[in-house]
């Protein structure tokens, strides 16, 4: 069994180049990846899912508002309680004008939303048209049904503008895909949906919905052990997405609840020599 | 995850000149979820003797308690403080006697024994000692502990430069640990006075 690997497909012809064979050669085999030959490939593949299982650890949110789609997230990468990176990228740019969160495996992602990148261009070329985010989020959700239960792990949003205007779904590794105003996903959502819901309203201005994402991520990261690093914000607007700011969050902290300088109790003087 | 690192922990004690300093992280949480940013892990027993404790924090509370209700007894009967040196042994003791159903901690201890020579030591959950005589780890960070302390540590140290090292270290390792850290708690004890600082630490 191989895996779907169609978006790197050439489409170059076979017949017509003349005699020579062995220039096709390297094209005319279709590239695949091998699948592991072990004894037990189901031991093997549960062992696979299990690695894979407790990475959901992230915070990423997005909500769509009166000027777009506001795209957020941390910035930090765990394995169990080791803390192996605090530079994470989890927004990734699928096109100018779409975005897509990681949660999960990070390989999964990055390949998969790469992968999409491939499918909307070759979209855009055959139809002479950019891809709906409808369009995007359900060529990436039928693309991870075909693997249901071999253990990937995805938790994306796809947010991007199209000719309807913002739009915001949820697509994960089951193969669901949800469309809607407002989601968080990953060990820290709970926390970023307790601010998000009591913050939002669908009236705000860009600087408001910065700020309210920004302060989303923060309070996550401050409850969730396997959230943290720095908090970027994305805004997706009529013309593409814009990076809005990248901000640490160890600083937000003391930026939201300044110390206040201590006041010393007791003070030791020198005893005045007589 | 272990039952160890079920409240997430960071303990680390170091020795200096004629002093000694013990320090630990604030972080109170349940797996992943952080409840307090307060939690007391380092207690006194008299003046120059401190112990650490990091695991399972209803375990460092009630073994706590258990250690100061026998450090009181032996005020009244023998009239004076425990040197260092016992007190670990009791420990031990008190841990082992549990051996088939453990308390599920590990303690860090420190004080200043006899002519203000700085003690430390560290045992695991049933009461196996390991002396030192530079530092001492222990919890979830304990590894990128031990590699912090390692580079950091230079011997002999007077009070505040200690102060600075091990601050340092536990700050650099807990940065590292998704269980441990948002903020520290440092002791620093010479013969003469107790040091308590609180650190500014990043909180996520």
């Amino acid at each position: 069994m191989k895996l779907d690997t169609s978006g790197f497909e050439t489409s170059m012809p076979t017949i017509g180049f003349g005699s020579s064979n062995d220039m096709l050669d390297g094209f005319s085999t279709v590239p695949s990846f091998d699948l592991p030959r072990t004894t037990d490939f189901d031991g093997f593949q549960k062992e696979a899912v299990q690695m894979v299982k407790p990475a959901k650890g992230t915070t990423t949110l997005a909500f769509i508002f009166k000027e777009g789609v506001m795209v957020a997230a941390d910035s930090r990468a765990s394995m169990g309680g080791y803390i192996s990176s605090q530079s994470v990228k989890k927004i990734i740019e699928i096109n100018p004008y779409m975005l897509g969160t990681m949660a999960g495996g990070a390989a999964d992602c990055q390949f998969w939303h790469r992968n999409l990148g491939i499918k909307c261009r070759l979209h855009e070329l055959a139809n002479k048209r950019r891809i709906s985010v409808s369009g995007a989020s359900k060529l990436l959700a039928n693309m991870l049904y075909s693997y249901r239960g071999m253990g990937l792990s995805v938790g994306t949003m796809i947010a991007g503008w199209d000719e309807t205007g913002p739009g915001l779904y949820y697509v994960d590794n089951e193969g669901g895909r949800l469309k809607g105003d407002r989601f968080s996903v990953g060990s820290g959502s709970p926390y970023a949906y307790g601010v998000l819901d009591s913050g939002y309203k669908f009236d705000m201005s860009v600087e408001e919905a910065s700020e309210l994402a920004r302060r989303s991520i923060y309070h996550a990261t401050f409850r969730d052990g396997a959230s943290g690093g720095v908090a970027s914000v994305y805004h997706v607007g009529p013309n593409g997405w814009k990076k809005l700011s990248g901000d640490d969050v160890g600083e937000l902290h003391y930026h939201y609840y300044p110390v206040p300088p201590a006041i010393a109790e007791q003070v030791m003087e020198e005893a005045a020599a007589e | 995850m272990s039952i160890f690192e079920y409240n997430g922990s960071a303990v680390v004690a170091m020795v200096g000149k004629n002093c000694f300093a013990i320090a630990s992280d604030r972080r109170l949480g349940v797996q992943l979820q952080t409840i307090a940013t307060d939690f007391q892990r380092i207690s006194k027993i008299h003046d120059h003797l401190f112990i650490g404790l990091s695991g399972v924090a209803t375990d460092v509370q009630t073994l706590y308690q258990r250690l100061v209700f026998r450090h009181k007894l032996y005020q009244l009967r023998e009239e004076r403080d425990m040197k260092p040196e016992t007190f670990a042994c009791l420990v031990s003791a008190i841990l082992y006697e549990k051996r088939f159903g453990p308390y599920l901690c590990q303690p860090v201890i420190a004080g200043l024994g006899e002519d203000d020579k700085p003690f430390i030591c560290t045992m695991d959950s049933i009461g196996a000692k390991e002396l030192a005589k530079d530092f001492v780890v222990s919890g979830t960070a304990s590894e990128s502990l031990y590699g912090a302390c390692e580079a950091m540590y230079k011997p002999d140290l007077e009070a505040d430069e200690l102060f600075e090292t091990i601050s340092q270290a536990l700050l650099s390792s807990v940065d590292r640990d998704c269980l441990s850290g948002w903020g520290g708690h440092v002791y620093v004890v010479t013969p003469n006075e107790i040091k308590e600082r609180i650190l500014k630490g990043r909180m996520d």
